[in-house]
C-alpha cells in the first residue's frame, strides 16, 4: 500500500513577488517571441508589440490577485483582465485586439509544455509507477468523463 | 530555491527556445483513424521533447539538464501559461455576445464535470476493487485546486491523497494527449455540435484546454473564433466555480457513493455499527 509514501504538495506555489513575476514573464515572452516568429508570418516587431500588450495584461492580473481581498487564482484574474480589455464597448479595445492579433494563441502554449516536460520530477515518475495501472485506467476514465459529461450537458441546453 | 537560479538558468530557457522552434517547425500532423482523426499538435511534441531531455526520464540527458534545471522548470510552467491565458482573454472579450447567447448551456455544462464520478468511480470500486483512494481519484480531474481540497480534508499521505496524486500525475503526463485525442475524435465523428465540444474544453487547466481547443480548431478551422471564445469562457468559469462544486457537491457525493459501494473493511473509522 502507499501509506508510507510522502508527497510534496504541488499546490504550494513558490512565493514569487511581483518583481520576480515581471522578470520571469519577460523571459517567457522572449521564448514565445522566437516561437511566434517561426510559426507564423508575423514579423519580430509585430510579435514583440503583441507580447508587450499581453505582458501588461498579465501584470494587471497579478496586481489584482495580490490586492483584491477575495481569492481567485491568478490565471482567473489574468483572463478577466484580457476579457475586459477587449470587450467591444471598452475604449481602445480595437487597438489591443490589433496588437495581440499578431501573436498566435497555440504557439503561446508550446513553451509552457516544454517547461512541463523538463519539470517532471523523479517523484512523479515514482508515483506513476507505484500507483500502477489501476490509477492510470481510472485517470483516463476521469478525464473522458469530465469531457464527455460536459459536452452532453452543453449539447442538451444549446 | 533562489529566484536568480530560476531566472538566469540559461540552459533551461535555451532548451525551451530550441524545443519550441522544433515543435513549431514540425507543425500540426493529422493521423486518420477509423472513426475520425487524431490531430498531433506542436504543444504535444514540446512536452515529449521536454521529457526526452529530462534526466529523470532519459538518464543520459543529465549531461545537459541537471537536477537544478528540473526544479527551476517547475515554477516556469505557471509563468509560461500566463501570456497564453491573457491571449485567451482577448479572444473571449470580442465574442461576448456569442458567449451570452450560449449562457445557460455554458453555465450548466459545468455540472458535466461531475461526470468524473459517474464514469470512473463505479469502475474504480466495483471493477478494480480499489479502496478509499478511489475517492481522491474520482471526485475531480485532480488539478492543483482539487489537490488542495484533499490535502486540507484528508492530508496527502492518506489513501485519498494517494488517489488524487495518482490521477494528478497521470493527468500531468498524459492529459494533454488524452484531451487532444478525445476532442479530435469527437469533432471528426460529428456526434456532438462543435459548440458543445468547445465548452467542454474548459477543464480548469490551461495546457489541457490548449490541447483540447487546439485540436478542435485544427479539425474545424472555419469556427476558430467561436471555439476559442467558448472554450476560454468555460475554462474561466471552471477556475471560478470548480473549487466550490468540488467542495460542496462532488466530494460529498463521492463519499456517499463509497459508503454504498465501497469495501467494508476500510480501516478509516471502523468503530460504530
Amino acid at each position: 500500500m502507499s501509506d508510507t509514501q510522502s508527497f510534496e504538495d504541488p499546490t504550494t506555489e513558490a512565493k514569487l513577488g511581483l518583481g520576480t513575476h515581471a522578470a520571469a514573464l519577460i523571459v517567457v515572452s522572449i521564448v514565445a517571441l522566437v516561437g511566434n516568429t517561426v510559426a507564423t508570418e508575423n514579423t519580430v516587431p509585430q510579435g514583440l508589440l503583441g507580447l508587450i500588450v499581453l505582458w501588461v495584461i498579465c501584470m494587471v492580473g497579478l496586481l489584482l490577485t495580490e490586492f483584491v481581498p477575495f481569492k481567485l487564482p491568478s490565471v482567473a484574474w489574468i483572463s478577466l483582465v484580457g476579457i475586459v480589455a477587449t470587450l467591444p464597448w471598452t475604449p481602445g479595445s480595437a487597438w489591443v485586439l490589433d496588437k495581440v492579433g499578431h501573436v498566435n494563441f497555440l504557439t503561446l502554449a508550446t513553451p509552457c509544455l516544454a517547461y512541463a516536460g523538463i519539470a517532471i520530477a523523479k517523484r512523479e515518475i515514482e508515483i506513476a509507477k507505484t500507483s500502477g495501472w489501476k490509477i492510470a485506467v481510472v485517470a483516463v476514465l476521469v478525464m473522458t468523463g469530465t469531457y464527455v459529461g460536459s459536452a452532453i450537458v452543453a449539447q442538451m441546453f444549446l | 530555491m533562489h529566484i536568480k537560479d530560476i531566472l538566469f538558468d540559461w540552459r533551461l530557457h535555451l532548451s525551451a527556445v530550441v524545443i519550441t522552434v522544433i515543435a513549431e517547425a514540425i507543425g500540426v500532423i493529422k493521423v486518420p483513424i477509423g472513426i475520425g482523426a487524431i490531430l498531433l499538435l506542436p504543444l504535444l511534441y514540446a512536452f515529449v521533447l521536454g521529457l526526452l531531455i529530462n534526466p529523470n526520464v532519459v538518464r543520459s540527458a543529465k549531461v545537459w539538464i541537471k537536477d537544478r534545471d528540473v526544479s527551476a522548470a517547475s515554477p516556469m510552467i505557471v509563468i509560461a501559461i500566463m501570456p497564453f491565458i491573457a491571449k485567451f482573454g482577448t479572444i473571449i472579450g470580442p465574442s461576448m455576445s456569442t458567449i451570452i447567447d450560449a449562457g445557460p448551456a455554458l453555465i450548466l455544462q459545468e455540472l458535466g464535470n461531475l461526470a468524473t464520478v459517474v464514469l470512473a468511480f463505479p469502475v474504480a470500486v466495483l471493477v478494480l476493487g480499489m479502496g478509499r483512494e478511489s475517492i481522491g481519484a474520482c471526485f475531480s480531474v485532480a488539478r492543483e485546486p482539487n489537490i488542495a481540497i484533499i490535502a486540507d480534508k484528508y492530508g496527502l499521505k492518506s489513501q485519498e491523497g494517494a488517489g488524487v496524486m495518482g490521477v494528478y500525475v497521470i493527468g500531468t503526463l498524459f492529459g494533454t494527449f488524452i484531451f487532444a485525442i478525445l476532442a479530435s475524435i469527437l469533432a471528426t465523428t460529428g456526434m456532438f455540435s462543435i459548440d458543445a465540444l468547445a465548452m467542454a474544453c474548459g477543464i480548469g487547466s490551461g495546457s489541457m484546454m490548449a490541447a483540447c481547443s487546439g485540436a478542435l480548431v485544427s479539425a474545424v478551422p472555419e469556427m476558430k473564433d467561436q471555439i476559442l471564445a467558448l472554450a476560454g469562457a468555460s475554462n474561466v468559469l471552471t477556475y471560478a466555480t470548480g473549487m466550490y462544486l468540488c467542495v460542496f457537491v462532488a466530494l460529498p457525493v463521492t463519499e456517499k457513493l463509497y459508503d454504498w459501494l465501497g469495501r467494508k473493511d476500510a480501516p478509516a473509522s471502523a468503530a460504530g455499527e
